[in-house]
Order: structure tokens, then sequence, then C-alpha cells
């Protein structure tokens, strides 16, 4: 499509033996926020670093409105990097901070004063821009790490995993943030590792991992991907790999994997498959304390498509 | 260019907010340069007291007085008397006088009597230049005694009437050896401690970009900035021109300043303005390429660190910051042409005791910035790459 914002094509980068990011392609429609999901080490950051000319990829394409990334300075003004460390000189202040990284995007005088009072306004950091930086909290940190990012009004904002370390409170303000960028008609691309978030922000969904894109859509069409199946998280006291293992032998679960404490099923259908399920436990000498079978999420998706969770 | 500038604009705004910056660059090089200007004043020309013990009173010690009160001596030595060989020995010791000079009863009278006799030289084991400069002042006037003694035995052989012989001493006494050495110093002024000390200093601290920068650099690259600045419209070498003019633009600064400070404070001589200028700014391009080079070698912030201090102190200690090279043995003096601090320092004492302007340092320049080009095309070729990678 000719009106798309990003498109990659098949991007492959490999480091020494270890391929990174295998045959990846994906497309970015104007004012859509895209996720790409995916466990620590699936290849997100590589794709994102290809994507904002940090990498350049051993195979396939980045084209930028239509434009190809590569070597193309002028296409690095569409986009904005925001990289998943905080990145800002902490002995400087938000407002120098600002000025400084405007200024490398081409903007000067009443313009670039005016974008950083309108990026400082949007991340709620109006009253601290005289402030230095390494004053800021984790949180405040992670917004002004995003309004660097806006500043230049790019079609396209990266934000890798933004919301890493950061307490509830700065999550939740972050994420309604983007949820509006989208709404701006700038498009997003997103990495998270959260599936909840993917879920909350995302217009589509990418999954990775180990370097390959394995699904995509919207979060409807994912989990109909699963059809009529159901998730089941059992809570246990043992060991709980030995209870999936029982488990994964047990008619009517597809798949089964231990992550944040549980046992993660995806089941065909989640009441009929229960008795067995909790009879396997017993065998196996490890007792369910509680079951919570839920409508199939991304999670599931995830487990369904790959046999692992998502944080596992 | 314009990327280059704005980063070379922010990094001169984090180095002046630096109070360890500005300590290191201008109030460091300043204090030390004065205080060794203080430790090494009248080094550098050689000066002392002179004890004299007359136990004699006869001709010849009063002969031994007029030469020691000769313009030439008088440049190096201030006679005081003393009343005894003992009293000398106590003044050495004392350090109130340099060295003694004893002229022992009977001296004059075994002279004439062709009989042996000796001055003493009374030295003192921390000043041995005193007494080096005392014995050879004697051994002159001896040698100068021992000629009029033979010029007179050879007009007596040669048929002068023994009565003439008293005229003929008093006429021997008149003349003088021969000079031997002509002193014909080449630089118009002598070199002060506070001019080789000034300069000397500067450089030194100057030499600390290089570590300076190069840590700058890692710090910006582990703070995700390195990479936040790539995903700009900005070029690699732009981020490496930028590192290198914010070097640039506070080591001329730098020396400027110390220049100024050290002339109207000190009075260090840096020579020509214009021609000290020029020697400076080839100097600091020197420095941009070794702390480019640095930043392009290292691969982390500690590796840096450890290649800045060697090459910091190795230049310093080799291009003679520390001491006088021309007080250094040879080896020394041809190693610090070896280094580009060596030559500046060389340019500037050529500066403050030749005189002249760019061709009295046409030759330092050129070397200074042979050395750049050689560590700038090196720095230029790995640094970018760095950058990208």
């Amino acid at each position: 499509m000719g009106d798309d914002v990003l498109r990659c094509d098949r991007l492959r980068r490999t480091f020494g033996a270890r391929v990174a990011v295998d045959d990846v392609s994906f497309r970015l429609a104007p004012g859509e926020v895209y996720g790409l999901l995916g466990p620590n080490g699936a290849g997100k950051t590589t794709t994102i670093k290809m994507v904002c000319g940090l990498l350049d990829p051993d195979g396939g394409t980045v084209t930028i409105g239509g434009r190809p990334a590569r070597d193309d300075l002028s296409v690095r003004r569409m986009v904005g990097y925001v990289p998943q460390d905080v990145a800002l000189y902490p002995d400087l202040t938000a407002t120098e901070n600002l000025a400084f990284l405007g200024r490398l995007y081409h903007l000067r005088g009443r313009e670039l004063a005016a974008r950083i009072d309108e990026a400082l306004e949007l991340t709620d950091l109006a009253s601290r821009g005289g402030d230095r930086v390494d004053s800021f909290s984790g949180g405040m940190k992670r917004r002004l790490n995003i309004a660097a990012g806006l500043l230049h009004h790019p079609a396209l904002l990266v934000l890798d995993e933004p919301t890493v370390g950061v307490d509830p409170q700065s999550r939740h303000a972050i994420l309604e943030r983007v949820d509006s960028f989208g709404r701006t008609g700038m498009s997003v691309l997103y990495t998270t590792h959260y599936m909840e978030e993917a879920e909350r922000v995302c217009d589509r969904v990418g999954i990775i991992d180990h370097g390959r894109l394995i699904a995509e859509g919207t979060r409807r069409e994912l989990v109909a991907e699963l059809g009529q199946k159901d998730r089941i998280e059992l809570a246990a006291d043992g060991d709980l790999e030995t209870l999936a293992a029982a488990c994964r032998r047990t008619g009517g679960v597809e798949r089964a994997s231990v992550a944040d404490g549980t046992v993660q099923l995806v089941a065909a259908d989640g009441r009929r498959t229960l008795p067995a399920v909790i009879e396997a436990a017993e065998h196996a000498g490890v007792p369910v304390r509680s079951v919570d079978v839920t409508e199939p999420d991304l999670e599931a998706v995830f487990l369904h498509l790959t046999g692992t969770a998502l944080r596992e | 260019m314009r990327a280059a500038l704005v980063i070379a604009g922010k990094d001169l705004r984090q180095r002046l907010r630096d109070r360890s910056a500005i300590v290191i660059g201008l109030v460091a090089p300043i204090a030390i340069a004065a205080l060794m200007s203080l430790a090494f004043r009248g080094a550098e020309t050689f000066h002392y007291t002179l004890g004299v013990v007359d136990d004699d009173h006869g001709p010849l010690a009063t002969a031994l007085g007029g030469v020691l009160h000769e313009p030439g001596l008088r440049q190096v030595v201030t006679t005081q008397s003393l009343p005894s060989a003992a009293a000398a020995r106590t003044a050495v010791r004392d350090k109130t006088v340099g060295a003694a000079l004893v002229v022992p009863t009977g001296f004059s009278a075994a002279a004439a009597a062709g009989h042996p006799a000796a001055l003493t030289v009374v030295t003192g084991a921390d000043n041995a230049t005193a007494g080096s400069v005392t014995a050879s002042i004697a051994s002159s006037f001896v040698a100068q005694l021992n000629a009029d003694r033979l010029s007179v035995a050879t007009a007596l052989a040669a048929g002068a009437p023994g009565s003439e012989a008293a005229r003929l001493q008093s006429l021997a006494t008149t003349l003088r050896l021969p000079l031997t050495t002509v002193d014909r110093s080449v630089g118009a002024t002598p070199l002060k401690a506070v001019s080789y000390y000034s300069p000397g200093m500067a450089i030194f601290f100057l030499l600390f970009m290089i570590s300076f920068t190069s840590r700058s650099y890692f710090v910006d690259r582990s703070q995700g900035m390195i990479e936040r600045i790539r995903a700009a419209p900005v070029r690699p070498h732009e981020i490496v021109l930028g590192k290198a003019l914010s070097v640039f633009a506070y080591g001329i600064v730098s020396l400027g300043i110390i220049a100024l400070v050290t002339t109207a404070a000190f009075g260090a001589d840096w020579g020509d303005p214009l021609a000290a200028g020029a020697l400076c700014v080839a100097l600091v391009v020197a420095v941009v390429t070794l702390a480019t080079l640095v930043m392009a070698v290292a691969r982390t912030q500690r590796q840096a660190e450890g290649i800045s201090a060697v090459l910091v102190f190795g230049l310093a200690l080799l291009g003679g910051n520390f001491v006088f090279l021309s007080a250094a043995p040879p080896i020394m003096r041809n190693l610090a042409l070896g280094t580009p601090n060596g030559w500046a320092l060389r340019g500037f004492t050529d500066l403050a005791t030749l005189g002249g302007g760019l061709r009295t340092v046409a030759v330092p320049i050129a070397a200074i910035l042979s050395f750049s080009a050689v560590a700038g095309g090196l720095s230029a070729l790995l640094a970018t790459k760095a950058v990208r990678s």
C-alpha cells in the first residue's frame, strides 16, 4: 500500500551465528498503533533498531513514508525514537535536553521553544522544565524520554518497551498518552512483553518469537485463531513443571506452560477438560489450589502458538 | 556540520557546568605554574656568598681579594670576610655562606720563598656547585700565581739582574693568563622558570582533555545518548566532529586564559602573541586527534581511562612538562621531540629566549601538525567506525 507510514519487508539480521530477526514483515498505516509482542530476546529491539536506522539489516528493506530508510537522513526526521532505557543527560535540565535533541531535528527559535512547551505539557512535565533530569523520579524520566521522541512531530513514533521498570501510576499515564497519539494521526510502533499493554493500546499486534513474526492481526483476529478454546490458569503447591507435564498428557489440553507461579493451559473446552486436569494433578502429586477459566486472550494466543507462556 | 556544532555546544555547556573541569582546565595549571616558578626562582642564574678568611694579610691575599671583586665574578659571587678557618666551617655548615676560601698564615711569604703553600676551600655537601666554583676560582688564582713565578724565573735565567727580581715580580702580577673561553649566548634573554613552567603546566593539564573527552563519549554511550543522536538525522562523523570541536574550543580558551593570567600575574614570557597563538592552535589540534584516537581504540570507559592516563603522563614525562629539558640528558631531549607537547615546549622556550615571531616556531608547528595528521588520519578512520557500530 502506497500510504503506509512504515513498511518492513522480509527483515533479517544476524549476530554471528545467532539469527536475531528472521524474515519479519509488517506495515503500519497512518494513525495506527502497532504492537510487537514477544518475550525478552524475541527480536523486538533488533527490529526497532533496523526501523530507526541504528542497525543495517542483513536482508530485507525498511520503507518509511514510501522512501527507503537506509542511508537517507531526511527519512529520520519522520521517526521519533524512544529507546528502552532512558536516554537523557542527567546534568542538563529537561528543557536543555529537549532543546539539544530538537536542534538535531533542525528545530530552532520560537518553533523549538513552542515544541518544547508542547512536549512537556503533553507529558505532564510543564512545571519541571527548568529542573535537572537527575532530580526526576523514574516515572518522570520515562515521560521526558517519550517527550524527546515527540518533539519534532514525527509521522512514526517508535516506543521500545516504554513502561519497563515504571510504577503503576506512571505506567497508566504513559499508556494513556500512547492511546491518544493514534488519535492525532501519528503512527506508533510499540514493543512490549506485557500482553495487557498490547491489548489496551494497540490496534494491531504482531507476535514475535525467536526472531520470527508468528502471527499478526487485531486482538479479535488473533483470538479467533484459537477457535472455541479456553484459557485455564492453575495455582498449585508443588512442582509446577511436573503439573504442566501431567496436563499435557491429559485429553483436551492443547498447550501447557509454567508462568508467573501458575500453570497456564489452552484447552478445547475448558469446562469439560477441567475434571480430567484436576485428576491428573492429583495423580502427579501436585494438588491444585485454585482454578481460573477465562476467555482466550493474547496470552493464550501466544501459548497456543509457541507452547510457552509469554513471561516464561 | 550543523549537527556537529549543536553537539559541540552541548558538550561545552556540560563541561563549563562541571567544576572539576574548571579546576583542571584553569585553576590547577595557573596554581602549579606559580608554585613551580617560586620553587625554581633563582635557578636560572647561579649566585652565592663566599666566605673569605685572610690569615695571611700579605700581598697575595690582597691580590686574591682583587680577583674576587672583578666584574665577571661579581655576578656569581658575593664575598663575606670571616675571622678564622673555624668560623668558615661553621658558616658553611649553617649555610650562611655557600662555600669559604681560607688564605693561610704565611701564604704570601711561602710563595715568595718558593715553598709550597695551599689555599683551603671549605665546601658543604648540599651546595656542591658553590664548592666547585670556589675551587675553580682558587685553581685559576694559583695558576696565575705560578705563571707569574715562572715568568720571573725565566727572565732571571735569561740574564736579568737579580736586583730587578722584585720589579719583574710586580710586573708579572699585572699580567693575566690568556682567556680560553668566550661567552657567546645563543638566547638573547635568559629563560625564566615561570616562562617555562607556565606553558609546561598549561600543556600538561590540556593533555587531560584526552581523558575528559573519551570519558564523555563513553558516558554518553552508556546513557544511550549516542544511539539517540544516531537515530536523529545526524551522520556518525558529525558526532565525532562535534566532540572534537568542543575540545578544540575549550583547549584554546583554557590556554589563552592561562597565558594572560601567568603573564599579568607572574611575568611569564609566552613570546610573540601571534606565534604563541599559532603554537597553541597546533597543539590543541594534536590533543583533539589524540582524544579521538582514544575514543576509537577503546572499547569501554575503563579502557579509555586507562589508555588516557598512560598517554597523558607518558607524554608529559617525555615531553619535559615537569623538568627543564635543557638540563635533561640528551636522550630525554631527543625523546621529547617525539611528542607534540615536547615540540610545543621547545617552541615556547624559543619564543621566550630567542624572540621572533612565526618563523621562530615554524619547525615546532610543522612537527606538531605532522604528528596530528598521523593521529588524526587514524582516528578519523576508526572513530567513525566505532560510532557507527
